[in-house]
């Protein structure tokens, strides 16, 4: 407990600190990052802890970013609703909108639900581009950041920190829901919602209270987006951001509070760095996605216990050496799949294809500034070679894994010195 | 003993072409233990399913407590004081075995939607939950997952959740399937203190267990009430040993 409470407080710090650390542009992904986060905290609240796969989250995302745009416009971020606290608007609508699709929603459990909120989402998504009046077609709606509280929200350090609070104030709300009796609940209704039932408790409403809290959330993040990006496009209720939600949530570990979070910003940053060195990002993600659904259930916030409940199994000294095969091994087929994705994306694009000769050998290709010629043995076996490595390493780390694990059993099965003593007497006598 | 606290009268249900419940006839006085018993696919697990309102009966009536429960949603036949546990073992697996509890103890309290307080610091609910803990002698167990217990401890941990709705009529549906004889003792003599000043109906196999315990027994077969009375008067019906108890009475 005490443990958790300093990281968080030592990473609360870090947010603090980044401005004076970060160039504008990377403060700007931070930014996305903390949007991220919190939409997929949000998004878990339903997910993770309520047990109810949603597949349309992006409908209560985008209906507060258009909610909060409109608001910037109409009052200017003066008066009532100064500009720090235009999330609220966001945070009502989605609290209404997730109010009236959560009350059809869960009238229905499992693979009925999320269709259901899949139909909801699409309903919105394609009905988004007609109303011209209220989503701005094409071009969207843009609005300004009004200065306020001596703010004028001009820089992006201000618009930060302002993202910042929200989503630690948020953050903070959703975990101190799950002490209350309404949030021990929301585990229950995961856990059995037909027990909670004969308990004497409304399942529906509670199914829809959750819900509705939960694109409340959602809206909240939605309204610090547009806050950001100063406009609104329908882009926003696109099926991909729903997608991304659910694939951050799991990729960061869906039964850890702060797992979604970690998860989100990891990906954002990623996709950040990523998408301007190449096209693929949307394969790795899928990857990486499936990687970490095979290997690690418990998602990548998962990790740190895997590895604490080995080190009480076998000892630190035991342990450390398969911590470090498996991150070589990790690596190396990390850095020969990326090479081997790249290469081939490379020869196989239009651009190549067309600088092709006839009856002469193909051009090199240009990667990690360097020249590699796809008929040469050496391009083939760079990738190849790293695959084999990581492999081996891979092979060796389940092998001493394997190899703990047995030793561990003999330890268990053989007679103490105390009772081979015991033994050998009864033995003599 | 007053009058009945649950009266059926003419309750049928069918799925589709198959009748399960041919016109069952019963009254449960208040204060009483009554056992049901009968073959497999008698229709025992059945009629509780209709009392509790996980079923919506066919025809007939249910009358709880003056009230006609057929048909109702089963929050709203708990929230009226009737609680019910399950033949196959319904509880929060991923949760502690406190958590299961104190889950099951908040609903008395109205506790529902309530987001502004911190559980922790409710001590009436902790204490209660506490105490059916202590009750059903799983205090040492408090903090394992439901899940990960014995199959005994389970049906202690459902017994426990049955009651924290501190129910007027309990309907435990095989309380002892699968517990050891000083588990199965034990349980009953559970049964027998916490039924103190409630009305208890019971389905059990166990025919101990459901001769020692129960002040009135009946015999259900084949979706009907073939007779109500003392255990003495059930040991020595025709009927009964004729449909059920033939073999074990004569022997």
């Amino acid at each position: 407990m005490k443990t958790a409470f300093l990281c968080v407080a030592a990473g609360v710090a870090a947010l603090l600190a980044l401005p004076f650390l970060l160039s504008q542009g990377l403060l700007n992904a931070a930014v996305q990052m903390l949007i991220a986060a919190l939409f997929a905290t949000a998004y878990n609240l339903l997910c993770g802890q309520g047990g109810m796969l949603s597949f349309g989250h992006a409908a209560y995302f985008g209906v507060g970013a258009f909610a909060t745009v409109h608001a910037m416009n109409a009052v200017g971020g003066a008066g009532l609703l100064p500009t720090p606290l235009l999330p609220v608007v966001g945070a009502v609508f989605g609290l209404l909108l997730g109010s009236i699709a959560g009350w059809f929603a869960t009238q229905r459990t499992g693979t009925y639900f999320a269709m259901i909120t899949l139909a909801i989402a699409e309903l919105v998504h394609s009905l988004a581009p007609h109303l011209k009046g209220l989503f701005g077609g094409e071009a969207g709606v843009s609005s300004m950041r009004m200065p306020a509280w001596g703010f004028d929200f001009g820089s992006t350090t201000q618009v930060y920190y302002l993202t910042l609070g929200w989503a630690l104030l948020c953050v903070a709300l959703l975990y101190l829901y799950t002490r209350t009796p309404m949030g021990r609940l929301t585990f229950g209704l995961r856990e059995n919602s037909h027990r909670l039932r004969f308990l004497g408790y409304n399942v529906h409403g509670l199914g829809t209270a959750v819900f509705a809290i939960s694109a409340m959330f959602s809206g909240v993040a939605g309204g610090l987006q547009v806050m950001s990006n100063e406009s609104a496009n329908y882009v926003v209720f696109d099926p991909s951001l729903s997608a991304a939600v659910i694939l951050n949530s799991y990729i960061g570990g869906v039964k850890m509070f702060l797992g979604p979070a970690f998860g989100a910003a990891i990906m954002t940053f990623f996709g950040y760095a990523v998408s301007d060195l190449t096209q693929s990002w949307l394969l790795y993600q899928g990857i990486l996605f499936v990687l970490v659904m095979m290997f690690m259930p418990t998602g990548l916030a998962g990790l740190p216990g895997m590895v604490r409940r080995l080190v009480q199994r076998f000892g630190f000294a035991q342990v450390m050496p398969l911590v470090a095969l498996s991150c070589g091994a990790a690596l190396s087929l990390g850095a020969g799949g990326v090479f081997l994705v790249e290469l081939l994306r490379r020869v196989f694009s239009q651009d190549y294809r067309a600088a092709i000769v006839a009856g002469n050998d193909w051009p090199a290709v240009t990667l990690l500034s360097r020249d590699w010629l796809p008929g040469s043995p050496i391009t083939w076996l760079v990738p190849v070679a790293l695959l084999a490595v990581g492999a081996a390493l891979a092979w060796l780390a389940r092998r001493r894994r394997a190899a703990l694990e047995a030793a561990e059993a003999v330890d268990a099965a053989a007679p103490t010195a105390l009772e081979a003593d015991a033994i050998v007497k009864e033995g003599l006598a | 003993m007053t009058g009945p606290i649950l009266s059926i009268r003419g309750l049928r249900k069918s799925f589709g072409a198959t009748e399960i419940m041919r016109g069952v006839a019963l009254d449960v006085h208040t204060g009483e233990r009554h056992a049901l018993i009968g073959p497999n696919g008698a229709g025992k697990s059945t009629l509780f399913h209709l009392l509790s309102g996980h079923l919506a009966p066919s025809a007939g009536e249910i009358r709880f407590d003056g009230r006609q429960i057929g048909g109702r949603s089963p929050q709203a036949i708990n929230r009226l004081g009737l609680a019910r546990s399950f033949q196959i073992t319904n509880v929060f697996p991923g949760l502690t075995v406190f958590e299961n509890i104190r889950l099951a103890v908040m609903r008395p309290y109205g506790l529902q939607y309530a987001f502004w307080k911190f559980i922790d610091h409710d001590r009436r609910i902790r204490r209660e939950t506490e105490r059916l803990l202590e009750l059903v002698r799983l205090t040492a167990r408090a903090s394992t997952l439901a899940g990960e217990m014995a199959y005994s401890e389970q049906r202690s941990l459902e017994i426990a959740m049955t009651l924290a709705s501190d129910p007027k009529l309990v309907l435990l549906d095989e309380p002892m399937a699968g517990m050891a004889t000083e588990e199965t003792q034990y349980t009953a003599q559970l049964v027998r203190e916490v039924t103190q000043g409630r009305t208890l109906m019971i389905v059990e196999h166990d025919m101990d267990v459901v001769f020692s315990l129960s002040d009135r027994i009946s015999v259900l077969v084949y979706g009907q009430v073939i007779a109500t009375g003392s255990p003495d008067e059930i040991r020595n019906d025709d009927r009964v040993k004729e449909a059920y108890l033939g073999e074990e009475v004569s022997a």
